[in-house]
C-alpha cells in the first residue's frame, strides 16, 4: 500500500541491477591444475613424498569441480591410475619366484600398496569422489574404480591369480598337517580375493575340493588304524579346527560347505562300517560320551537313523541271549531289568531322550522279553512272587515299590499277558492263604498297577481275592463269637472261603481227618451255611496249614505244618513209639499214594526231619518204615515245615501253561467265529490279518490254521469251493 | 498244655474251603453261562452274580431271570407262572463233604 503511495507520489528513480561480470579464467588453467595433480598422484604411485601441500591439491581439486571439469580430470585419473594398476601387476607377473610362499608376500604387498594409494588418492580428490560419481550414472566411486581397474588386469595376467589361490591352498593344507602359518597373511588375501570378487569363483570351489581330497585321504588311512571312539574324537576335532579356521582368516558363508565336505569326507562314507565296526564295544563298556559324540555327528550328516538301528539291534542280541540262556533263567528278570536301566540310562546320556530312540528302544525290549514264548510270563510273575513274600530280603516300602515298578516296565512290553494272570493269581493264592504276603498294602498296590497297564477286566479276579480274604477274617470272628469252644480241644481255627470263580481250581486231596478236625469242620459248615443258603461248601485242604505243638526229647517246638502233614503226625500220637510202615500210614491218613509220597518226604527227608525214616534216603519206598524223630534239635522254637505247599512243581506250572493255551483256543474259535459271521466270506491272508489284529497274546500261523481246520470240521465254516484258501461262513 | 503221652498236639488250623451254589444245574438255562460263574453284565462271580430258585425248582442268575420277567412271567424253561422261592431248595445231592 504505502508503495502505491510512495508510487503515486512522486517520480520513482530506477534502480538496474547489472549483471556481475564473473572473472576469467586463466586458458591454461585446467591443464596447469592438472599437471600439478599428476605430479602428486604419480609422487604417490611411485612412494615418493607429495611434493604441494595436501590442502593445495585438494583445493586445486575442488577448483576443478567448480568449474565443471570434474568429467576430464576422472577421465584423466582414471587412465593415470589404470596405467599404473598394470605396471604394477605386470611386475607381479614377470617376477619368477619359486617359493610360493613369496610370492604370496608379494602379492599381499602389492594388494596393500593398491589399497595404500587408493585411499590416500581419494583424500585428496575427496571432492570430485564426493560429488561426481553420485550426480553422474555409470561412474564408479574412485575406490571402485581402483578395484575394477585391478580385477580387470589381474584377469588378464591368469597365472598370477592361479598362483595365489594355489599359495593359500598350501598354506592351509600346511596348518592342516600341523605347522604353523600367518594367519593374518591369509586373511587379507582373502579379503583380497573377496573385494575383487573371485572369491566365491576362483577360490572356494578349489578350497572345498582340496579338504574333501584331503580328509578322504585321511579318513583311509585312520580308519583302520583307530579305534571308533578315537576316530569319532578326531572327527569332532577337525570339525572345531576347520570352524576355527573359517573364524579365523576365510569368509563366513564358507562355514557351512566347508563342514559339510569335512563330513561328506570323514563320516558319511563311513558311517555304517564305523557303526559295525565298534558300536556294540562302546555300549557294552557304556561309553556314554563317545556315543553322545557318535550321535551329534551321525545327527549332522543324517545318519541317526543307522544308529539307532545299529542300537535296537544291539539290544535285541544281548536281550534275546540272556532271555534264551535256559541255565540263567533264575536270574533272568533282574538281568533285564539292569538291560533295560542301562539303555534308558544310554537313552538319556547320549542319545538326547531323542523319541525315535526311545520308540526303538521299547520295540527291541518288546521283541527280547518275548523272545521266548511263556517262559518269560511265568518268570516275570515268579519274580512279584519272591519280592512280595513274606521272606523277602528287607528294603524299605519304598525299594519295594520301586522293585515293582521294573518288573511292571517289563510286563508292559509281555504279550502273553494271560499266562502271567494265570501264574501270579497261583502264586498269589498262595501268599494269601498261607500267611506268606509280606505287606498287603504292597500286594494292594501292585495289583492297582497291572488294573493301571491292563483294566479293570484283568485284575477283577485279583481283587476278589483280597476281598474273600477280607470276608473270611469277618467271618472266622463272628464263628468264634458264635460258637463257644468245644471244650474237649483249644484249636483255634480260621477258615478262608473262597469264591471258585476268583481262585485257581485246587485238585482235591483224599484226607481222613482226625475226629478232633472233623468236629470243627463240620461246626464251621453249619454256621456258614446257617449264614448263607443255597451254598456247598467243599474242602480245599491243599492249601490249608496247622501250627502244631510237638513236644520232642529236648525241648517242644511248634511245627507250622500243612493239613496232610499233619494228618500224618497225628497218627503218631497213637503209635507210641512204634515205627508206621508206609501201608500203615496209607490207611491211618486215607492220602492218594503221590501225595502220601511227597508228604513223608517232606517231613523224614527235609531240612527238619519231625520224622525217621528206616533205611534212609531221599526217596520214599515201599518197604520204609517211619517213626517220630525225639531227637529232633532246632534252635528256633518255630519252625515251618509246611514250605512243600509253597514250591510249585513242574507238572502244576504245565498244567497252568495248559490251561491258559486251552483258554487260548476257545479265544481263538470265538475271533474266527465273530469275524466270519460279520464278513461273511474272506481269504485265508485277511482272515490271519484281522486274528493278528484282535488277539492280544503271540500266535503262530499254525495254531490258527488248527483252530479254523477245526471250526470247518464242526461246520462253522466252510471251504469255498471255487476260491480254495477262502472260506464262507455258516449260519 | 499237651495231655501227657501226646507228640502232637494241634494249636491252630487255617483250613480253606471254596464255596458254589448248591444248584442242580451246572449252567444258567438263561446265559449258559456256568452258575458259578459271572452273569452277562455282572461284575465277577460269587456274591456279584447271585443264583435264585423258583419254587419250579429251576435256576438261574438273578441278574438273567430280572432281564426275562421284565417281558414274561413264566418260568424259561418250564413254563410254569415264575414264582421266587423264599430259600434255596435242600440239596438234592449229598452234601459235598471230602472230610
Amino acid at each position: 500500500m504505502r508503495a502505491r503511495q510512495a508510487g503515486t507520489g512522486g517520480a520513482a528513480k530506477k534502480l538496474v541491477i547489472k549483471p556481475l561480470r564473473a572473472p576469467s579464467l586463466p586458458a591454461d588453467f585446467e591443464l596447469a591444475t592438472w599437471h600439478k595433480l599428476q605430479a602428486a598422484v604419480r609422487a604417490v604411485h611411485e612412494k615418493r613424498p607429495v611434493e604441494s601441500s595436501l590442502e593445495e591439491l585438494y583445493r586445486a581439486v575442488e577448483d576443478l569441480c567448480t568449474h565443471k571439469m570434474a568429467a576430464a580430470t576422472y577421465a584423466r585419473l582414471e587412465h593415470e591410475c589404470e596405467q599404473h594398476t598394470e605396471r604394477a601387476l605386470r611386475q607381479l607377473a614377470s617376477a619368477s619366484s619359486s617359493d610360493p610362499s613369496a610370492f604370496l608376500a608379494r602379492v599381499h604387498g602389492a594388494w596393500l600398496d593398491h589399497c595404500q594409494q587408493s585411499l590416500m588418492i581419494r583424500s585428496i580428490f575427496l571432492v570430485l569422489d564426493r560429488t561426481y560419481p553420485l550426480q553422474t550414472a555409470g561412474v564408479r566411486s574412485l575406490w571402485d574404480m581402483g578395484l575394477q581397474h585391478f580385477r580387470h588386469h589381474l584377469l588378464a595376467l591368469p597365472d598370477v591369480l592361479v598362483k595365489t589361490v594355489g599359495g593359500v591352498l598350501l598354506h592351509v593344507q600346511r596348518e592342516r598337517q600341523g605347522e604353523v602359518i600367518e594367519r593374518s597373511l591369509l586373511a587379507n588375501l582373502v579379503r583380497m580375493f573377496n573385494a575383487l570378487q573371485v572369491y566365491a569363483e576362483r577360490f572356494e570351489g578349489p578350497l572345498l575340493e582340496d579338504t574333501a581330497a584331503f580328509y578322504a585321504a585321511e579318513a583311509t588311512r585312520l580308519l583302520d588304524a583307530c579305534a571308533v571312539g578315537d576316530y569319532l574324537r578326531h572327527v569332532d576335532t577337525r570339525l572345531g579346527d576347520e570352524a576355527g579356521r573359517v573364524h579365523a582368516y576365510l569368509h563366513a558363508s564358507t562355514r557351512k560347505p566347508l563342514l559339510a565336505a569335512v563330513h561328506a569326507a570323514l563320516l558319511t562314507p563311513h558311517a555304517e562300517a564305523l557303526l559295525e565296526r565298534g558300536f556294540d564295544a562302546l555300549v557294552e563298556e557304556a561309553r556314554h560320551a563317545d556315543l553322545r559324540l557318535m550321535y551329534s555327528l551321525y545327527s549332522h550328516v543324517g545318519k541317526l537313523r543307522l544308529l539307532k538301528e545299529a542300537w535296537a539291534a544291539h539290544v535285541k542280541r544281548v536281550g534275546s541271549a540272556l532271555v534264551l540262556d535256559v541255565e540263567g533263567e533264575a536270574g533272568l528278570i533282574p538281568r533285564l531289568l539292569e538291560l533295560k536301566r542301562a539303555c534308558e540310562e544310554l537313552h538319556v546320556r547320549a542319545f538326547e531322550r531323542a523319541e525315535p530312540f526311545g520308540y526303538a528302544l521299547r520295540e527291541a525290549l518288546e521283541a527280547v522279553v518275548n523272545a521266548r514264548a511263556n517262559r518269560p510270563a511265568e518268570l516275570l510273575a515268579k519274580f512279584f512272587d519272591a519280592q512280595l513274600r513274606a521272606n523277602a530280603k528287607g528294603g524299605g516300602e519304598e525299594d519295594v515299590e520301586h522293585v515293582l515298578d521294573a518288573g511292571i516296565s517289563l510286563f508292559r512290553y509281555l504279550s502273553g499277558k494271560d499266562l502271567f494272570e494265570a501264574f501270579y493269581k497261583k502264586d498269589l493264592a498262595k501268599r494269601l492263604l498261607l500267611g506268606r504276603s509280606a505287606h498287603v498294602d504292597a500286594e494292594k498296590l501292585l495289583v492297582s498297577k497291572l488294573k493301571a497297564e491292563c483294566g479293570a477286566g484283568f485284575t477283577n479276579k485279583l481283587e476278589g481275592m483280597f476281598k474273600d480274604c477280607e470276608l473270611s477274617a469277618e467271618l472266622t470272628a463272628a464263628f468264634h463269637a458264635a460258637a463257644p469252644p468245644l471244650g474237649l480241644s483249644d484249636i483255634e481255627l480260621s477258615t478262608h472261603v473262597l469264591t471258585t470263580g476268583f481262585w485257581p481250581p485246587y485238585p482235591p486231596i483224599e484226607l481222613n481227618l482226625p475226629p478232633q478236625l472233623c468236629a470243627l469242620q463240620e461246626r464251621f459248615t453249619a454256621f456258614y451255611l446257617g449264614k448263607h443258603s443255597g451254598r456247598r461248601l467243599t474242602w480245599v485242604h491243599a492249601l490249608g496249614h496247622c501250627v502244631v505243638r510237638a513236644q520232642f526229647a529236648a525241648r517242644a517246638h511248634e511245627l507250622q505244618l500243612s493239613t496232610a502233614q499233619t494228618v500224618v503226625c497225628l497218627l503218631f500220637n497213637d503209635a507210641q513209639q512204634r515205627a508206621l510202615s508206609l501201608r500203615e500210614i496209607a490207611t491211618g491218613c486215607g492220602l492218594e499214594d503221590k501225595e502220601l509220597r511227597l508228604t513223608l518226604q517232606s517231613l523224614a527227608c527235609g531240612k527238619v526231619r519231625v520224622l525217621v525214616k528206616e533205611p534212609r534216603g531221599r526217596e520214599v519206598d515201599d518197604g520204609d518204615a517211619f517213626s517220630f524223630h525225639d531227637g529232633l534239635q532246632h534252635k528256633l522254637h518255630r519252625i515251618r515245615v509246611n514250605t512243600i505247599q509253597l514250591r510249585e512243581t513242574a507238572e502244576e506250572a504245565e498244567q497252568t501253561e495248559l490251561k491258559v493255551c486251552v483258554d487260548r483256543q476257545y479265544q481263538i474259535d470265538a475271533a474266527i467265529v465273530r469275524t466270519m459271521k460279520a464278513r461273511k466270506a474272506l481269504s485265508h491272508t485277511l482272515l490271519l490279518t484281522e486274528l493278528y489284529e484282535q488277539l492280544k497274546f503271540p500266535l503262530t500261523p499254525v495254531d490258527l490254521k488248527k483252530r479254523i481246520e477245526s471250526l470247518i470240521d464242526r461246520e462253522y465254516l466252510e471251504r469255498d469251493p471255487r476260491a480254495p484258501s477262502s472260506y464262507r461262513y455258516l449260519a | 498244655m499237651a495231655p501227657p503221652g501226646l507228640k502232637v498236639t494241634v494249636k491252630r488250623w487255617s483250613a480253606v474251603a471254596s464255596w458254589t451254589w448248591t444248584a442242580d444245574d451246572d449252567v444258567c438255562g438263561i446265559c449258559h453261562m456256568a452258575l458259578d460263574g459271572c452273569a452277562p453284565g455282572a461284575a465277577g462271580p460269587g456274591d456279584d452274580s447271585p443264583v435264585v430258585w423258583g419254587k419250579c425248582a429251576h435256576n438261574f442268575h438273578l441278574l438273567c431271570i430280572s432281564t426275562w420277567l421284565q417281558s414274561k412271567t413264566s418260568c424259561p424253561i418250564c413254563r410254569r407262572n415264575w414264582e421266587f422261592a423264599p430259600s434255596a431248595p435242600p440239596p438234592s445231592a449229598t452234601l459235598a463233604e471230602d472230610g
